[in-house]
């Protein structure tokens, strides 16, 4: 028979494989810090995307352009981004990235969305009755947009059971409201390489 | 080189040592039995509770009943898919859909091979293993999910649901060679929908074209629906979609799964052993169909009205996917007795006349022997379809249930289902059996 050593020995072991697992651990991390656990779209993935939709939207010619022809800062306002790939992706948080750098940027002007602006609206109605008349805003003076940002997140996915190539293509486009022409396409690709590990 | 008599010593401990681990091993199969045996009784007394109020319409009841279950460990996935499907059933679809997202995790998750839940399927019974689902279960999430998108009036994420499907089921297909009844058919013609409705009109037509020829080469018990074949046709003319209510019904229960005990002659078995060892006791598991409580659906609004199609039948892929599993299932547990015995064997003729030990043993090798008949309990029996062309408004829509006497069984109203110029907008329901009726105590 196994003697007391042993057991004491073994029992101990499986406490402490036990217990280790029992406390939750916390570690912050820069945001930066690359980590993927899954291999689906992440943090990192979006964090790409939105600098380098930043930088090339700040370049591009487009607003050079728009500085010649105008002495106000273009107006923009975020339309639909369409998720077409195979996962669920917020795409607000690029976008967000996108609309913080345009406002900072000062050379370009964000309007509200249309979802935003109902709650604006609702406010200002409520103003109309209950604020001072000298805090008080009038209705009609809102900023119309010039140009509208639209978009998508496309993917392509090849898998076998072992392994995946995932590449996921992301589109952004401004578009003049007033002609529907096109002054600006970003375009972002990513590509990943899981594979699957094979025994747990 | 050592002398044979300076080794006997060391040998002799040996011998003890492996008789000691023997005897070990032969109490962790009597500890598994113990705990095998009431926990299967307490899933299935468990589960009818589940069944029995979800038939109720009582679905509060229904989850508290399945999480007093705690199915965890190895039947993790279980809580997650009919939890999933309550919810869905409740109409809570944006918690349905968290529970199916982390049943899918788990699932990929459970792809990868555990040592130790082989050995202990191989030493104990397959209930050791891990539920990762069964092919058809995996596919059937997707469409699950989709629909509670769409009920949601969500069609970027049921779109999102469509092209997963595509890599799983092309990733099933690929490992189950031949199973026709994998093609996933019916989740294909939702996606269609889902496509169309996103202006993805050629992902909607090659969608209806996989899952026609998906119907056609799964031998189903029903007819290809006639309404993907109207809208294949339209698809391809290049005509737009008619605006319409699209009524599904989660038909019944999906089959039960039971134990039964076989008895298979041991290949391992040669003149001279015990006669007893001749044949092996196997316990497998049974496939069981539960009737189907609703024969057809008439889904009726102001003075229009329309017939159901089934579009899946559920227990039809249920049992063709058992009977593809079931040989390897036996040849496992042929396997299993085999090396259960010749281990007991070895223990007892170690233990000699230590009766108790011998008793443990026996007790160990049989009792441990348990079918898994675990399954996805909730799924239906089949899934019916109807689709109601309506023009533009706001309607009060009824689902009528007729039963296989052509009597009433059920209704269901959908009170100011709003549709819109070209768009379809989805509803869902279930029906199940009532509970039978508790026999009296006398």
């Amino acid at each position: 028979m196994l003697s007391k050593k042993y057991w004491l020995a073994i029992v101990t072991a499986v406490a402490v494989l036990t217990m280790s697992g029992c406390a939750t651990e916390v570690k912050r991390m820069g945001v930066e810090e690359v980590k993927d656990l899954s291999g689906s779209w992440n943090d990192t993935d979006s964090r790409l995307v939105s600098e380098e939709m930043i930088r090339d939207s700040l370049s591009g010619g487009w607003l050079e352009r728009y500085d010649s022809t105008s002495s106000k800062a273009p107006a923009v306002i975020v339309g639909r981004i369409r998720n077409l790939s195979h996962e669920h992706i917020n795409t607000r948080t690029f976008v967000a990235d996108l609309e913080r750098a345009f406002v900072n940027s000062g050379r370009i002007d964000v309007v509200a969305s249309k979802a935003e602006r109902e709650g604006i609206r609702e406010e200002r109605a409520d103003m109309d009755l209950n604020a001072s008349d000298d805090s008080r805003k009038e209705m009609g003076n809102e900023a119309g947009a010039d140009y509208m940002l639209i978009g998508s997140i496309n993917s392509i996915v090849d898998a076998t059971d072992s392994e995946q190539i995932r590449f996921y293509q992301v589109d952004l486009t401004l578009v003049s409201i007033a002609n529907n022409r096109k002054v600006w396409t970003g375009q972002k690709k990513l590509k990943k390489n899981i594979k699957e590990a094979k025994f747990r | 080189m050592e002398n044979i008599f300076s080794i006997m010593p060391r040998l002799f401990t040996i011998t003890k040592r492996w008789a000691c681990l023997l005897r070990a091993f032969m109490c962790l199969l009597a500890l598994a039995s113990i705990a095998t045996l009431p926990g299967c009784a307490t899933y299935s007394a468990g589960f009818a509770k589940v069944e029995s109020a979800a038939a109720n319409r009582d679905l509060n009841g229904a989850i508290k009943s399945l999480d007093e279950l705690k199915l965890s460990g190895p039947d993790e996935l279980l809580h997650y898919l009919n939890k999933a499907t309550l919810l869905s059933f409740e109409g809570n679809y944006a918690e349905s859909n968290r529970f199916f997202e982390t049943a899918k995790q788990l699932m990929e998750k459970l792809n990868a091979i555990s040592v130790t839940e082989q050995i202990s399927s191989i030493a104990v019974n397959d209930t050791m293993k891990a539920y990762e689902g069964l092919p058809s279960e995996q596919l059937m999430v997707y469409s699950f999910e989709a629909l509670n998108y769409l009920q949601m009036g969500d069609l970027d994420d049921a779109a999102v649901e469509a092209r997963q499907f595509d890599v799983k089921q092309g990733l099933i297909a690929a490992n189950n060679k031949g199973a026709t009844y994998l093609s996933g058919a019916f989740v294909r013609y939702l996606n269609s929908m889902v496509y169309e409705a996103e202006g993805e009109k050629d992902d909607a037509r090659i969608e209806l074209k996989k899952a026609l020829d998906g119907y056609e080469a799964q031998d189903s018990s029903f007819p290809v629906p006639h309404a993907l074949r109207a809208d294949l046709a339209r698809l391809s003319a290049g005509k737009p979609a008619a605006s319409e209510v699209v009524f599904i019904l989660h038909n019944g229960l999906g089959a039960s799964v039971d134990e039964a005990n076989i008895r298979v002659s041991n290949p391992a078995y040669s003149p001279g052993q015990n006669k007893n060892m001749m044949m092996l006791s196997l316990a497998v598991p049974k496939f069981v169909k539960r009737s189907l409580p609703v024969h057809h659906v008439v889904l009726s609004a102001n003075s229009s009205s329309v017939t159901s199609e089934v579009v899946e039948d559920v227990n039809g892929i249920a049992e063709k996917s058992f009977n593809d599993r079931l040989p390897a299932i036996i040849a496992r547990g042929v396997a299993r007795m085999i090396a259960k015995n010749v281990v007991a064997k070895t223990a007892k003729d170690k233990a000699g006349d230590n009766l108790l030990f011998n008793l443990v043993a026996d007790i160990a090798t049989n009792a441990s022997e348990r079918a898994d008949t675990r399954s996805w309990s909730l799924l239906p029996g089949n899934i019916q379809m109807a689709r109601l062309p309506l023009p533009a408004g706001k309607y009060d829509v009824t689902a009528t249930y007729y039963g296989v006497n052509r009597n009433i069984v059920g209704m269901h109203e959908f009170k100011g289902v709003e549709v819109k110029r070209g768009r379809k907008v989805f509803v869902s329901d279930y029906y199940l059996n009532p509970p039978a009726t508790p026999k009296s105590a006398n």
